[in-house]
């Protein structure tokens, strides 16, 4: 199971103690959101995977959990999200995007390049039929954030529920893939994956739901890692090994 | 009173919990008991909160690493575990907490669980970001104080 972590100067703790807490913790890898803590991992656009030994590498081999570069996009609008798409979509392992807005929401859900929505329903935020169906099309994966179940009070923390409660609902119906996250933004936020899972449940979500939605950041890194290879040519073709015959 | 019989008394399971803070948090059992009763209301409702009791057995909290043992009723581990995990803060003071194992006994609990200090934490100066900062070291963590409050390190980001 993956947690996506809010790393400095995004955060109050760096990503090589987020990754050690979440070590202790039972995580098998973390997803750094923060574009300025980690450099991205290996190769872009063709720059070799040799000389690779990049932050998140160390951090992997410190620690003994794996370490996942990831960039948070929080646009103004759709055009300037769709530029920084294009940006880091070819140096970053996971995209997310920071919904929380209509116009946002839509964009992203609609958008293959993007892996992630993340806080659908912050701010003015809404979700409905018409997004799942996009995101569960485009393989967009919706974040679920209990971000305020653990950490809000009083009618922040109701409202915060209720929406997630509507998020399920429309989510589970249309079956678009989903994330689990708790959002920690230092080392004192991280919860352990079982607390996590009693929690949600507390609140009304299946457990194993959850635990598929915090399995699934590591499905997406591995996915966009085998597809950032240099063996990977599209999907279902791939360079094997039997070049030098031929 | 009289004692119950036996098969009318209450079960119980012991919840051995890890809390971390920053090196400057002073912790009181009563504050902390108090958190876990408003986070217990607040998750479960009050008859929820007195379905899973959650009683501070033991306390104890030093130097930005403490340890808890918390009763619940059996049964109510599952709630008992959420609730914990929603205790954010202890007076304003954030506060990390995990539950480290769960025992059918206080003394398999104590002897199990408790006792795990991650050592004696100093305080020294450390390279972080370009600049000597004063550090408090436990361990492998390094809570480093900058301008705006401390920052959570670790031995890697400082040598």
């Amino acid at each position: 199971m993956y947690e996506a972590v809010h790393a400095r100067p995004d955060g109050d703790a760096t990503a090589a103690r987020h990754a050690a807490t979440a070590a202790r913790y039972g995580y098998e890898g973390v997803v750094v959101r923060t574009r300025e803590a980690i450099d991205p991992a290996g190769a872009g656009g063709g720059a070799g995977t040799g000389g690779r030994s990049s932050d998140a590498d160390a951090l992997r081999e410190e620690y003994g959990i794996d370490v996942v570069d990831a960039v948070e996009i929080d646009a103004d609008g759709a055009t300037s999200a769709s530029g920084a798409v294009g940006n880091y979509r070819s140096d970053r392992t996971v995209v997310c995007v920071v919904g929380g807005d209509d116009g946002l929401n839509r964009f992203a859900v609609e958008e293959p390049r993007v892996d992630v929505l993340v806080r659908p329903m912050d701010g003015s935020g809404d979700f409905n039929h018409v997004l799942a169906k996009a995101a569960r099309d485009n393989g967009v994966h919706v974040e679920f954030d209990l971000g305020p179940l653990f950490r809000a009070t009083g009618g922040k923390r109701v409202r915060a529920l209720a929406d997630l409660r509507k998020l399920r609902e429309i989510v589970t119906y249309y079956d678009a893939p989903h994330v689990v996250s708790a959002n920690p933004r230092s080392h004192l936020e991280l919860r352990a994956p079982r607390e996590v899972v009693a929690a949600a449940e507390a609140v009304g979500f299946d457990a194993e739901w959850v635990r598929e939605g915090l399995r699934a950041w590591g499905e997406i890194a591995a996915r966009n890692r085998e597809r950032r290879s240099e063996a990977f040519i599209e999907p279902g073709v791939r360079r094997g090994r039997y070049e030098e015959d031929g | 009173m009289k004692h119950l019989p036996k098969h009318l008394r209450p079960r119980w399971r012991y919840l051995a919990v890890g809390i971390e803070t920053w090196p400057d948090a002073a912790l009181g059992r009563r504050a902390f008991q108090r958190a876990l009763w408003y986070a217990a209301g607040n998750l479960l409702g009050d008859a929820g909160s007195a379905d899973a009791d959650l009683t501070l057995l033991s306390f104890s909290h030093g130097d930005g690493e403490g340890e808890a043992i918390v009763r619940a009723r059996h049964g109510h581990v599952d709630d008992a575990r959420a609730v914990i995990g929603c205790v954010s803060e202890v007076d304003d003071d954030p506060v990390g907490i995990r539950v480290r194992g769960i025992s059918g006994t206080v003394r398999a609990c104590e002897e199990r669980y408790m006792g795990r200090a991650g050592g004696t934490s100093t305080q020294r100066d450390v390279a972080f970001e370009g600049a000597e900062r004063s550090a408090v070291v436990r361990g492998d963590a390094r809570d480093v104080r900058t301008g705006s409050g401390y920052v959570g390190a670790a031995a890697f980001d400082t040598e």
